[in-house]
């Protein structure tokens, strides 16, 4: 093969020294392949109950897990501050965030296909939550297990917000837990109160009651309201629009944005299932009712004087729309707090904007015999362990979701990036009440009044519809109020072809 | 040594070779010539690449088959319910609006890119700065699809928008942008569409230009022909078969590009930009029913190789079937 020189002073390597050499590199290398690949996957070191928290909390030292999350504040915080993590426990988290549709078409092939290559991720209560709650883990397990670091608040529904343990962590069984809440998204109104009281007196002329917000202030005010500021912008006048709807391309934000207006109404609901635990099989829809129609024709009329761009807006850009001042009202989740006070981006910042709880129904729109109320629903970002994981890293997940779930570093991302807490303890901060009011560095605690003490407290809350088939129904729904709203087909068919699309997925 | 001869053939030596002209001329086999390999030699030598090809393409395939036969619902367990999926599909108004979309959204994007692609191909012909300007119009298909519809997204939107606030000053648009009117919609992903992948036409149109005979249009022009009869009489046929490229590439990725409407619209407002392969995905990743998805997905295979062939058969070169008549 290669010239070697008569006098060479070094041996030849023959066939069989060379085919010893290779088959030694090759067991180095499947060696040390397998001490990576074991080093992903788990070293355990044994604990027994009666270890010390430090202990409990390193058992799973060595060991690496992926987190899929949303791209939200908290996700942002534990991706900054992982280092804290890996500190106290040894396990290395690569945090993944991306757009919540991508999450759930990630997650969604991963547990589906029976794999566990994110064995910890963000299960939004819904479009999450309920349509994969077959293959998360039940952390009631984890929780009662005294061989794993536990956090000292605990995790009974008392210890987080009223309700958002159920809205999360309660699919269809009661007793099992899903998910650990997370974060939050709890809508509630933004309104421009220098509007308001601009344009205050002029309004009252000519209807006769005050323009205002606050927690009696109806849908049917809020279509007053918008109505009055399109007359005076196509007048001439330098006002913004009333008004704007979450449409645009995220189907399960319109689905929530129709169902505050429902639920006010009478706390009309689209199956007649339990709210809390939801149903696999939940039966006829009851889109089409009276009630729907009626609502459907309130949406339309509102969304028909609406900002001109309604059917682009989804949530995103409402709240962009929101900063821009082309709108003086928004419903929107608290969450967007941060950036509407933001005085580098927004021209609503600046002590222009005042939050109130979602309108109350109006009493002549009843049609079910219902009550009003102020129809008010969310998004809670569970954490969920992936049932398909081994057993250890099941565990190890459920250390880093005590880690994630934790006041502490609830209370570091509220300070830090706007973050919204899902622990009660974390308000009772001498530094978080103060921030309730302005001058505040918390802007997202200006919303907590009207969310916090109000809108997520019974009878406003409602928290399904959880049905596996959620995601599919959220997009019939997007869909045809889309088509309604663009005077494509009238609220009555609007209805009708909701209910039988829903109808179908669910073989009626 | 070759013998040098006088022209005239030398009787043949015992070998069997003769000498014609100074070349020799050997009429028999030679006994040491490799006997031909039997195709189970060449089956073996193809066979990896046979199996890589199967493993990469027929497992998927017949997968697909057979996930279309099934029912993969919300929870973990599938079942066999034959063509039911297909079935369910005939009752489907948004598999059927799907598919109508998709053909008006096909037809406009390969119109308009056909008629400007050929026309800045014939502009660039020649031209004295034709490398720039080739290398300007490539830029946009150098992007990635999903980065274009971003770039578009922010371009139409109507509180911050360029375009937006162009069109708007100009008068074309109100304030609802074109992405949030189901009148315009189509025609802004339209629009990205033709911006994106003109560039390709022409480039394509262009090489098939440079190919075109010089003697044939120099004759016509000699015969009195314009430029205009140039073009259809001898640089059209020419081009035909860059152009049935160019025109099958298009329509091929027209049918499962869905990046940009993704990013741009996600198949609204009130679904009037939810082509079907857009419906696709969402049946499929979405409501995670890959039984009915790969249903659907079966129909968008069959029906995009039917009419890639309706195409071949529609755009077959006048020249080459006029030698087959002659034949």
């Amino acid at each position: 093969m290669f010239n070697i020189p008569k006098n060479a002073i070094y041996k030849r390597i023959n066939r069989r020294k060379f085919l010893e050499l290779g088959g030694g590199v090759a067991t180095a290398l499947g060696t040390g392949s397998l001490a990576v690949g074991l080093n992903s996957t788990i070293m355990k070191t044994s604990v027994q109950a009666s270890s010390s928290p430090e202990a409990k909390w390193k058992q799973y030292a060595g060991s690496k897990l992926v987190f899929m999350s949303e791209n939200t504040p908290p996700s942002f915080a534990i991706r900054d501050t992982i280092k804290e993590f890996f500190d106290l426990t040894g396990i290395t988290v690569e945090v993944l965030t991306d757009d919540l549709p991508v999450v759930l078409q990630k997650v969604g092939i991963d547990v589906r296909g029976g794999k566990a290559d994110f064995p910890v991720f963000y299960s939004q209560d819904k479009p999450i939550g309920a349509a994969l709650a077959d293959y998360c883990a039940d952390l009631g397990k984890f929780i009662k297990d005294d061989t794993l670091p536990q956090d000292p608040e605990g995790y009974g529904a008392d210890s987080w917000f009223d309700n958002f343990l159920d809205a999360c962590g309660s699919m269809y069984e009661k007793g099992k837990i899903v998910a650990l809440p997370y974060d939050a998204a709890i809508a509630c109104t933004f309104y421009r109160q220098d509007v308001f009281e601009k344009h205050s007196k002029d309004f009252e002329k000519e209807y006769k009651y005050r323009m205002e917000f606050n927690a009696k202030t109806t849908w049917k005010n809020v279509l007053d309201y918008t109505t009055f500021l399109q007359k005076m912008k196509k007048a001439g006048q330098d006002v913004p629009y009333g008004y704007a709807q979450h449409l645009g391309t995220f189907a399960w934000t319109t689905q929530l944005d129709i169902q505050r207006m429902m639920y006010s109404h009478g706390q009309w609901l689209d199956f007649k299932i339990d709210d809390i635990l939801g149903s696999k099989k939940p039966g006829p829809t009851n889109w089409g009712d009276a009630s729907s129609i009626e609502m459907m024709k309130q949406y339309k009329a509102l969304a028909d004087v609406c900002h001109p761009d309604n059917l682009a807006n989804g949530t995103l850009e409402l709240n962009t729309v929101y900063q821009s001042g082309q709108i003086a009202m928004q419903i929107q989740y608290h969450e967007f707090a941060a950036s509407v006070e933001d005085e580098k981006t927004s021209k609503a910042a600046g002590g222009k904007t005042a939050y109130a709880p979602c309108p109350l129904g109006e009493a002549s729109w009843i049609k079910n015999g219902g009550k009003a109320v102020n129809g008010t629903n969310c998004g809670i970002g569970g954490i969920a362990i992936n049932k398909n994981a081994s057993e250890d890293i099941q565990r190890a997940a459920f250390i880093f979701a005590t880690y994630a779930t934790s006041k502490k570093l609830q209370y570091n991302v509220l300070k830090g990036l706007g973050g919204t807490p899902t622990r009660k303890s974390v308000l009772a901060e001498p530094d978080v009440v103060a921030a309730r009011k302005r001058p505040t560095k918390m802007p997202n605690a200006l919303t907590f009044e009207p969310v916090y003490d109000f809108g997520i407290k019974a009878p406003n809350f409602v928290l399904g519809p959880k049905i596996p088939e959620v995601n599919e129904y959220h997009k019939i729904l997007h869909a045809e109020v889309s088509k309604c709203v663009a005077g494509k087909q009238s609220p009555e068919d609007a209805c009708k072809a909701i209910k039988k699309q829903t109808d179908n997925v669910h073989d009626i | 040594m070759v013998p040098t001869g006088s022209g005239s053939a030398r009787p043949t030596t015992h070998n069997g070779e003769h000498y014609v002209d100074g070349a020799r001329v050997i009429e028999y086999l030679p006994s040491s010539l490799n006997a031909l390999p039997s195709s189970r030699y060449y089956l073996w030598l193809m066979a990896p690449a046979l199996i890589l090809l199967a493993a990469i393409t027929l497992y998927p395939f017949f997968w697909l088959i057979w996930m279309s036969l099934q029912n993969v619902g919300a929870g973990p367990e599938t079942e066999f319910v034959g063509f039911k999926n297909y079935i369910r599909l005939w009752a489907d108004d948004k598999f059927w609006t799907g598919w109508v979309l998709l053909f008006k959204y096909s037809f406009f994007c390969l119109l308009f890119e056909i008629t400007i692609g050929v026309f800045l191909a014939v502009v660039l012909n020649g031209h004295r700065f034709e490398n720039i300007l080739i290398t300007i119009f490539l830029m946009p298909m150098m992007m990635a699809p999903a980065i274009a519809g971003l770039v578009w997204y922010y371009l139409f939107n109507s509180t911050f928008g360029w375009y937006h606030w162009l069109f708007q000053s100009l008068g074309i648009l109100g304030e609802t942008s074109i992405i949030g009117s189901t009148e315009t919609a189509m025609a802004g992903i339209v629009i990205v569409d033709i911006w994106q992948w003109t560039p390709l036409i022409t480039l394509i149109t262009l090489a098939g230009m440079k190919r075109v005979p010089r003697d044939q249009l120099e004759a016509n022009m000699v015969d009195g022909a314009s430029a205009v009869r140039n073009f259809i009489s001898i640089t059209l046929p020419n081009i035909y078969p860059f152009l049935l490229i160019a025109i099958m590439l298009r329509f091929m990725d027209n049918f499962r590009f869905i990046d940009v409407i993704m990013r741009l619209t996600g198949g609204g407002p009130a679904e009037v930009t939810k082509v079907l392969p857009v419906y696709l995905f969402d049946v499929s990743f979405v409501f995670f029913k890959l039984g009915r998805g790969s249903a659907i997905a079966l129909t968008l295979l069959i029906v995009t190789i039917i009419f890639g062939k309706l195409l071949v058969k529609v755009f077959e070169n006048p020249a080459s079937k006029r030698i087959d008549q002659g034949n």
